[in-house]
């Protein structure tokens, strides 16, 4: 699905990102780990053609991001408040998705149901712009736009962050409930080892923008994670 | 303890990480607000002979009493549009040990600290020294003097009572601006003076000091008033300014009909009326409409042949003032939300395009909103058809292609009035072009041959414009979206 070749990120003399080959294939729940300036959010925005790449290149099925527009229609993703328009109420604002992305009233109803419980009736007739709203729901709203038009690869960047703790199992449960109907790939940061492990079947660990730890076994993760994390 | 508030304040300016940027701004604010504040201070010293000489009458003092309503009933409006409500600083010392009712008298302390309080008394001290002091005495121009200011100061805390208890609603300011055109009309044609029905007041001020006394009291009353209202309400989110929708919540719909460009030019509608700042630029628009009642009625302008060449200057400010205004800042109106754009699929290219047809549709209801000056003489609408055309042929190509150099991020939520946020010397360089450019079209049809003739240039020149729009459009988007990776890290960047 998302095909990483020779990646470089270079800003002056330092590299921020460095990686040679990375493969997210289809329907596979992809969890993106590291301290704080490892490079995971750059990673994210130069997936999403955000940034440019200074070396290699992002290929979504084969079409590499920052020449063609057509994987726009594959790949949702919510990193954070620029990608809203946060002037907007959210119906405003999802009415606007619902243009450009060209769906009926009736499939929109449909996406936002999905997300009753989670928006837990804050969300949609507050009668607020969405800059108004506190930072988790702001998070949901944006969480909601990125999985609308029934994307195959959704791009969370800290998607638990700054929710409240029903939320965060409400909105683990959506994304596993999304992954088995849909097949939907998903790639995650978070700093919550519990929530990743949880989710994901493959873990990337990264330090200063390198790949330092790929890791499959679902049982050893939070051990090899932890053993990581762990600065005692 | 004063002293530290004081201090703190201070500190917070300098502090602030805009501190450099926004201190040689600050400046030139300072220095353009310098010359304003001593031109107002020329009027007052030649107030008494302007009244005299190019009104014909020989009781100057007469005259203003009868005019002071108007001069404030304009201080309404413009106070209402500049004053900066108090409250931002409010949430940094609300749950320290301080009394609310010493915070907020800080507060409504240092909102007193403004130029705007000068005005009054540098418009009319040298005209009660030069005019009243003659005439009626020390005393009388003392008073006199004191009533002028007090009711400008009574209207500084009635302003910020009014701007908070109302929620910046535009109804009261509308209804003001209502009473201020229809009494100035209603004078002008001899109907009713409302101004005449104040003047006792004043006319009362210069014989004992009890007007004093009472605007006095009114004084203290209103900022009693104010102190009361936002001691009562000194909560964060009572004083909040976070507004609810109440704005724009309703599509242009004829916009839909041009596809996803009709759909962002709906959205950046949307922004522009949900934002202080833009509205301004919108308010602008409307103010520039009545830009030429100054120009074309005027003796001074009229010439042998022809029209005076200011008229084009006129005619493109009415009819593009908007897209002059609002363009040079093109895409920073969207740099809080540029990733957006980004991430779409075609949004870049919607983008733009959504802008051009916000563009031309303001300048073409500018346009249309100005066929009335054709009062003063079928030339006028000439002018105005060819600067419109010109706009949008050739002015709307250039700001757009100006504003993509280097543009910066600002946040949409700050007041309009001296922010200087997303001006850079590039956007201030703009305008020069824009001035310079329909006359390159028309001073050299209008010398070999006559004004009419540079006029049809101009025309023909925005016809032109029109008819190779999709190319010019097509290579404007083509520039976004190659510079796409520069604008959105700068826009990313802290401000």
């Amino acid at each position: 699905m998302i095909q990483i070749d020779s990646l470089k990120k270079v800003y002056g003399n330092t590299t921020v990102l460095d990686i040679p080959n990375l493969r997210i294939p289809k329907g596979q729940c992809f969890g993106l780990v590291g301290n704080n300036g490892a490079g995971k959010t750059t990673l994210f925005r130069i997936i999403l053609d955000l940034v440019r790449a200074t070396e290699g290149a992002v290929l979504v099925d084969g079409e590499n991001v920052s020449q063609g527009e057509q994987w726009k229609t594959k790949i949702g993703a919510y990193l954070d408040e620029n990608m809203l328009l946060s002037y907007l109420s959210p119906e405003e604002y999802f009415a606007t998705l619902k243009k450009i992305y060209g769906l009926s009233e009736a499939e929109l109803q449909l996406h936002l149901d999905k997300f009753t419980d989670l928006f837990n009736g804050e969300i949609l007739g507050s009668n607020k712009y969405i800059r108004d709203l506190s930072k988790g729901n702001i998070k949901k709203v944006g969480i909601a736009a990125a999985l609308l038009g029934q994307p195959e690869a959704v791009l969370l960047d800290e998607p638990f962050e700054n929710l409240d703790p029903s939320s965060q199992i409400r909105l683990k449960r959506l994304m596993l409930k999304e992954k088995t109907d849909h097949l939907v790939t998903f790639v995650i940061s978070s700093h919550d080892l519990n929530h990743v492990t949880e989710l994901c079947e493959r873990i990337v660990l990264l330090e200063k923008g390198a790949v330092i730890k790929d890791l499959h076994d679902r049982n050893r993760m939070k051990e090899e994670l932890a053993a990581y994390f762990n600065v005692g | 303890m004063l002293i530290t508030l004081i201090r703190l304040q201070l500190l917070k300016r300098i502090r602030s990480s805009s501190f450099a940027r926004s201190m040689a701004f600050g400046i030139v604010a300072i220095v353009i607000g310098s010359f304003l504040l001593a031109y107002l201070f020329l009027i007052g010293l030649v107030l008494n002979t302007l009244v005299k000489e190019v009104m014909g009458v020989s009781d100057a003092v007469l005259v203003i009493n009868s005019s002071l309503l108007y001069f404030y009933l304009l201080e309404l409006i413009y106070r209402y549009f500049i004053q900066q409500m108090p409250v931002i600083s409010l949430g940094n010392f609300l749950h320290l040990p301080l009394s609310k009712s010493r915070i907020i008298h800080f507060l409504l302390g240092s909102s007193f600290v403004s130029p705007l309080n000068c005005i009054a008394l540098l418009v009319f001290g040298p005209f009660a020294v030069l005019e009243i002091l003659p005439l009626y005495g020390a005393v009388p121009a003392a008073t006199w003097l004191l009533a002028v200011v007090l009711t400008s100061w009574s209207i500084h805390w009635f302003i910020l009572w009014f701007k908070q208890r109302f929620e910046d609603s535009q109804t009261g300011l509308l209804f003001v601006s209502a009473v201020l055109f229809l009494s100035i009309v209603s004078s002008y044609f001899s109907f009713f003076d409302l101004g005449a029905f104040f003047e006792p007041v004043f006319t009362f001020a210069l014989e004992s000091p009890v007007p004093v006394f009472l605007l006095l009291t009114v004084g203290i009353l209103s900022y009693f008033l104010c102190f009361a209202f936002y001691r009562q309400n000194a909560y964060l989110d009572e004083l909040s300014t976070g507004d609810h929708l109440q704005f724009a919540d309703r599509d242009l719909g004829f916009l839909s009909r041009f596809g996803l460009a009709g759909e962002v030019a709906n959205l950046e509608w949307k922004l522009i009326m949900r934002h202080k700042k833009s509205r301004t630029y919108l308010t602008l628009c409307l103010v520039f409409l009545l830009y030429g009642l100054i120009f074309y009625g005027n003796p001074s302008y009229q010439v042998e042949s022809g029209f005076s060449k200011v008229y084009i200057f006129v005619g493109t400010f009415i009819t593009g003032i908007f897209m002059i205004q609002y363009g040079q800042l093109f895409l920073s109106w969207n740099s809080p939300a540029f990733d957006f754009y980004v991430h779409q699929r075609d949004g870049l290219r919607a983008l733009v395009h959504g802008k051009y047809l916000l563009f031309a549709s303001i300048s073409l209801l500018c346009f249309i909103l100005s066929v009335p000056y054709v009062y003063f003489g079928w030339h006028v609408l000439l002018i105005h058809l060819a600067t419109f055309l010109f706009n949008l042929g050739v002015t709307m190509h250039l700001v757009i292609y100006l504003a993509l150099w280097k543009p910066k991020p600002m946040d949409l939520n700050k007041g309009s009035m001296f922010n200087f946020e997303g001006v850079g010397i590039s956007q201030v360089l703009v305008i020069l072009p824009l001035l310079v450019a329909p006359y390159a079209v028309f001073l050299p049809f209008s010398y070999w041959f006559n004004d009419y003739v540079g006029l049809a240039a101009l025309g023909t020149a925005g016809t032109f414009g029109l008819l190779v729009f999709r190319r010019i459009s097509s290579l404007m988007t083509d520039r976004v979206i190659q510079m796409k990776y520069e604008i959105a890290s700068a826009f990313r960047q802290e401000l």
